[in-house]
């Protein structure tokens, strides 16, 4: 009887929550680990960018015109003699700021419509999704070109977000949110179907709870994923828009650097006879955007298996 | 199935409806600007002359009568006036320079997945060899090197090295074709660089799950032979989903073509639509965009259409 009753608890025993092990982790996901590794060096290299420039970065004529990397200039000097080295750093900081806030606003955006949405389901839910639809019809890129020959000029500047950057977080995260919707609507189908939200119902408890206490929760990991997976999308949407000039704002003394401005443009014109001009902020961008794919990709065939080769 | 594709080919027009309304609102906010860039750069900018300016284009008219017009003309294949002179016609516009486009899309989408999948098949049948790794590394290099340093680099790192450099003096595809192939081969393949990457990384996944299936046990144990055991039984439903990426990655490469023609100098649609843009010429914007959205709308149909009649488990 004892031998029994001991051998249901074996069955029924719920195994013991495991603390999650960063050591364990990275050593069973070196690239992630190693992704990690790239993010931090990256946000550090930004967060220090004012300690570790050898110039300020709209400074003309700090070394001679277009001079090659060398021991004052370590990335080379541009036309007008500004250190490209220092200008690499602070670019880093637009690209992770505006990377963010879009992917913010994108994916907290999305589960929150596919929440309210799906959640109300009928008519409401029917008619935002035919919206999303037509959101996911626009490419992109072109989205945001229509954006900013409308929305831009008007946009206010937004404590630490300036006009020119707000139409950057606005237009790229629009892109996010309807591909956001879509996953997150089908989760909270399924959920709302479940039998613990059935019971809640039955208790009595109010829509919001529901959605909050219930739903809500179950939806984070899959929020963590597509985080991870839009953020260096959208950093290279950054790019691609700053270097076509929709971006933030180029050349001036008060310009804020970016990986994309500096490789578009005027300074084109002299990557044939300065060749590190192109190769820095490039490789600056890729690098950035490589560590957070690597480590995105281990992220999500931890959080969420299933998901392989689908986001 | 006929009844899906019936629904979704009704539901095509209604999509195409609320996109040109959605762009043309988004485009109608700032109405006064498109006078001012299209006067101001001429001349001083005389209140008189603006009236006049929005009296020849319609733009004092409130927004239905704008977009019913509009709509109007866009049915019988009429997408207005360009706003800056000589005030040409949009359509014609956009048929001059909409099969460049067409071309450098469609050869991206040719290389992107003859890489792709020739790379994913052999990372999966090889899984875990040096191969793989090596492919696994560069594929996921290739999906985070920004597109249009690649092209940047293609551009401008030969010419400073060996003294030579893509041609970038466009000829049309009837003038001369292998001339036109010999240009339009290099803004397709720096822009399949990430989608055949995203490509061999899905295909690869894909082919895994099919690999440990019983259906593939089942046809090892009764004796097949490897290669058509790859072929026959994974390979053909591994590529079920990839069809739906090829769909998905259209977004992305037209998005990809704006750059690319910019730096390649081709005269494409995304080159004309960010000289709308730049110009602030709204009717341009409006009708370039248009054109990429149905381009974009009618493939996505194609793909599940095609989905249905490759994988007849799929029922809507």
């Amino acid at each position: 009887m004892a031998q029994e009753q001991s051998a249901l608890e074996l069955e029924y025993a719920i195994p013991p929550r495991q603390r999650f092990n960063p050591l364990k982790w990275a050593r069973r996901e070196p690239f992630g680990a190693f992704g990690f590794a790239l993010i931090v060096f990256i946000v550090f290299m930004s967060a220090a960018a004012p300690v570790l420039r050898t110039a300020p970065p709209n400074e003309f004529a700090v070394g001679p015109p277009l001079a090659g990397p060398n021991t004052e200039n370590w990335f080379g000097t541009t036309a007008r003699g500004k250190d490209v080295w220092s200008r690499v750093l602070f670019a880093g900081r637009i690209s992770l700021k505006i990377g963010v806030a879009t992917v913010l606003l994108g994916t907290l955006g999305g589960t929150l419509i596919a929440l309210l949405s799906a959640y109300a389901g009928g008519a409401i839910d029917f008619a935002v999704g035919r919206v999303a639809d037509m959101f996911i019809a626009i490419p992109g890129l072109l989205l945001a070109l229509v954006l900013h020959s409308s929305i831009s000029a008007d946009l206010p500047d937004l404590p630490g977000l300036q006009n020119e950057e707000l139409y950057l977080v606005v237009a790229i995260s629009l892109f996010f949110m309807p591909g956001t919707y879509r996953i997150m609507r089908g989760i909270v189908l399924e959920l709302r179907e479940s039998t613990y939200v059935e019971a809640a119902q039955v208790v009595g408890s109010s829509s919001f709870r529901i959605m909050w206490r219930h739903i809500a929760p179950n939806m984070f990991g899959l929020m963590i994923v597509i985080t991870s997976i839009s953020l260096p999308a959208a950093i290279l949407a950054e790019a691609s828009l700053s270097f076509l000039g929709l971006g933030v704002p180029i050349g001036g003394l008060d310009a804020v650097p970016s990986w994309g401005a500096d490789l578009s443009g005027s300074s084109r014109r002299f990557f044939s006879v300065a060749p590190w001009l192109a190769v820095f902020p490039g490789l600056a961008l890729a690098i950035t955007v490589f560590g957070f794919n690597i480590f995105g990709d281990s992220l999500r065939d931890t959080l969420d298996p299933r998901l392989r080769g689908r986001i | 199935m006929t009844r899906y594709i019936v629904r979704r080919l009704i539901a095509v027009p209604f999509m195409l409806l609320g996109i040109s309304f959605v762009l043309f609102m988004l485009l109608y906010i700032r109405p006064g600007s498109a006078a001012f860039a299209a006067i101001g750069s001429v001349g001083d900018a005389d209140p008189r002359a603006f009236e006049k300016f929005e009296e020849r284009f319609g733009l004092n008219r409130p927004w239905w009568e704008q977009y019913g017009d509009w709509l109007w003309g866009a049915l019988q294949g009429d997408l207005g006036e360009r706003l800056t002179p000589p005030h040409d016609d949009v359509m014609g516009d956009i048929i001059e320079v909409l099969p460049n486009t067409l071309e450098i899309g469609l050869l991206t989408i040719f290389i992107s997945a003859v890489i792709g999948i020739s790379v994913g098949v052999v990372s999966a049948v090889r899984r875990n060899s040096i191969l793989d790794y090596a492919f696994r590394g560069i594929t996921i290099m290739g999906i985070s090197i920004p597109n249009f340093w690649f092209e940047i680099l293609v551009i401008y790192l030969p010419a400073l090295w060996w003294g030579w450099t893509p041609a970038r003096q466009w000829v049309v595809f009837t003038d001369d074709p292998i001339y036109n192939l010999s240009l339009a081969v290099w803004p397709a393949v720096t822009l399949a660089l990430a989608s055949a990457a995203g490509m061999a990384r899905f295909v690869r996944t894909s082919m895994l799950e099919v690999l440990f299936s019983d259906y593939v046990r089942t046809a090892r144990a009764k004796g097949l032979r490897d290669r058509s055991v790859i072929w026959g039984h994974v390979f053909r439903n591994s590529l079920i989903p990839v069809i739906t990426l090829v769909g998905l990655q259209l977004g992305a490469v037209l998005g990809g073509v704006v750059i690319a023609e910019q730096l390649f100098t081709v005269p494409g649609l995304g080159r004309l639509s960010l000289e709308g843009v730049t110009d602030q010429d709204y009717p341009v914007v409006l009708g370039t965009i248009m054109v990429f959205s149905f381009v974009f709308v009618l493939v996505t149909l194609l793909v599940d259409i095609l989905y249905t009649v490759i994988d007849p488990r799929i029922r809507y």
